[in-house]
């Protein structure tokens, strides 16, 4: 069964494919996808304030987390509570962060995309075939009541996930990624969550409400990405990805745009940057950061670097198939 | 006579070869690859010491050579000599610089350092998730729907593992 999956072609191209949807469990396709949906809208639509752990590779870090919701307006601040006080700001489409020991403002200027709400039914069945999903245990998590929710991947090419979301909200309190042996690659879990309270909107607003003269403001990518045909494509897709965008970025620093395909199996994301050696600070070969995997090689004159949630091999496969259409 | 020279410096040599270098002396290349063997050997055993001024100086010299010193390397190769550690440049910079002074022909002294430098550099992993590529993928990543800025303490996490800011 697992190597079938594996070798199973892309979606939607093949009889093959077309018949395992047949079998697909619908139901269980539409209750992860339901269950994601409430989730991610509780995420946008909620006010809470609490300390977020994030664990990854080796590292800790723990973050003071507001996000307010006020009339359809999303305003989210997270400040480090390790190290130097570095901030993320979100407010008006833009994500700002503050990196006080380096006296930068990083700008990203552009929106959150609201990825859930509009899985397509191609990638709702992607989720059926290549994870089972299923309720676990009632456990509680940072003092909330808590239903906990696996996806268990049905190949070696993506992780498992386990979800506790607050039984009274759906909000997301704790997030684990695990490797095919049952290893934590990567976790998160609010300590502490106050939800639904008023919250001050100054708690949102940045420390810094202008910049300090002796600062720098730097733009990671000017503007939105241009979607276009980049001509690239992914020969050897591992099964369930599907291309969600591709285009390019104007990247700082760099003479030219830099092309960007995106890929998705309903749950997590995989990013394929392309451009010229000459202008790339990147090296070939593997990179981890707990459930982040990257993996950067040559194709001709350009630098190809894959990178996402999933196992190395995955982004390995991606990468060493990327090639001119 | 470059292998007469390694054995040399590896203990090996016989009164004969001794002799033989000793007479050739007044030679300059055999003088580049004795001191271009040892400089190898020091910096890659991180021993080496580069002289102050030393990296403006190989900046100069690497501007005005640039077929000797950053050759086009054959497409099948791995790209990882030119994002080697300091170590393994230094080790470059330091060759060339002496080999230079000592010789009219560095190339083949610079070659020899290249290939040493190779070596070193393929042990040489990267340190960090280019900042730029991180937050671009973030956009879109589903994690980020489900936990708004959450995963952004990542990116912003001090100091090593994302190139930053």
């Amino acid at each position: 069964m697992r190597v079938a999956l594996i070798n199973l072609p892309r979606l939607a191209l093949t009889p093959v494919a077309a018949l395992t949807f047949a079998f697909a469990p619908a139901a269980q396709a539409q209750d992860a996808a339901q269950w994601l949906a409430r989730a991610a809208s509780a995420a946008r639509s909620l006010n809470y304030v609490g300390t977020i752990v994030l664990q990854h590779g080796a590292r800790v870090e723990t973050s003071r987390l507001i996000h307010v919701a006020d009339g359809g307006q999303e305003l989210e601040k997270l400040v480090s509570l390790d190290g130097p006080a570095r901030e993320v700001i979100r407010s008006q489409g833009e994500v700002r962060c503050y990196y006080p020991d380096a006296k930068v403002i990083r700008v990203e200027p552009r929106t959150m995309r609201n990825v859930f709400p509009s899985l397509s039914t191609e990638q709702q069945q992607s989720l059926a075939l290549y994870y089972t999903f299923r309720k676990a245990e009632v456990a509680r998590v940072a003092g909330h009541d808590a239903q906990a929710y696996v996806f268990e991947p049905k190949d070696g090419l993506r992780f498992g996930h386990k979800f506790w979301s607050d039984i009274e909200t759906g909000l997301l309190l704790k997030g684990r990624l695990l490797n095919e042996r049952g290893d934590i690659v990567e976790q998160f879990a609010f300590m502490d969550i106050a939800i639904g309270a008023k919250i001050d909107r100054d708690l949102v607003k940045p420390t810094w409400p202008s910049m300090p003269s002796d600062w720098q403001m730097k733009r990671g990518s000017a503007g939105e990405m241009a979607v276009h045909d980049t001509g690239w494509t992914v020969t050897k897709l591992p099964p369930g990805f599907t291309k969600i965008t591709e285009g390019y970025r104007s990247l700082r620093g760099k003479r030219d745009p830099v092309a960007h395909l995106v890929f998705s199996d309903g749950l997590v994301a995989v990013s394929v940057f392309i451009e010229p050696r000459s202008s790339v600070p990147v090296q070939s070969g593997p990179l981890q950061q707990g459930a982040l995997n990257v993996y950067s090689m040559k194709v001709d004159d350009q630098m190809v670097t894959a990178l996402g949630e999933v196992p190395g091999a995955t982004v390995r496969q991606i990468a060493a198939s990327v090639a001119r259409r | 006579m470059n292998e007469d020279i390694s054995r040399l410096m590896d203990g090996d040599g016989d009164a004969d070869t001794l002799d033989r270098l000793c007479r050739d002396r007044a030679k300059s290349e055999p003088i580049a690859t004795w001191v271009c063997y040892h400089v190898i050997g020091d910096t890659l055993r991180g021993s080496g010491t580069p002289v102050p001024g030393f990296a403006a100086r190989f900046s100069a010299v690497l501007a005005s050579e640039p077929t000797v010193l950053a050759p086009q390397r054959a497409s099948a190769r791995p790209a990882t000599w030119a994002w080697a550690a300091a170590a393994t440049v230094a080790a470059v910079g330091v060759v060339s610089m002496t080999a230079m002074s000592l010789s009219d022909s560095p190339v083949t002294a610079v070659a020899k350092a290249r290939e040493a430098a190779t070596v070193r550099a393929a042990q040489v992993r990267p340190q960090a998730v280019p900042a730029d590529y991180l937050f671009a993928h973030q956009e879109y990543s589903p994690a980020t729907a489900l936990q708004g800025v959450g995963p952004y303490a990542r990116a912003v996490a001090a100091p090593a593992g994302v190139d930053q800011p």
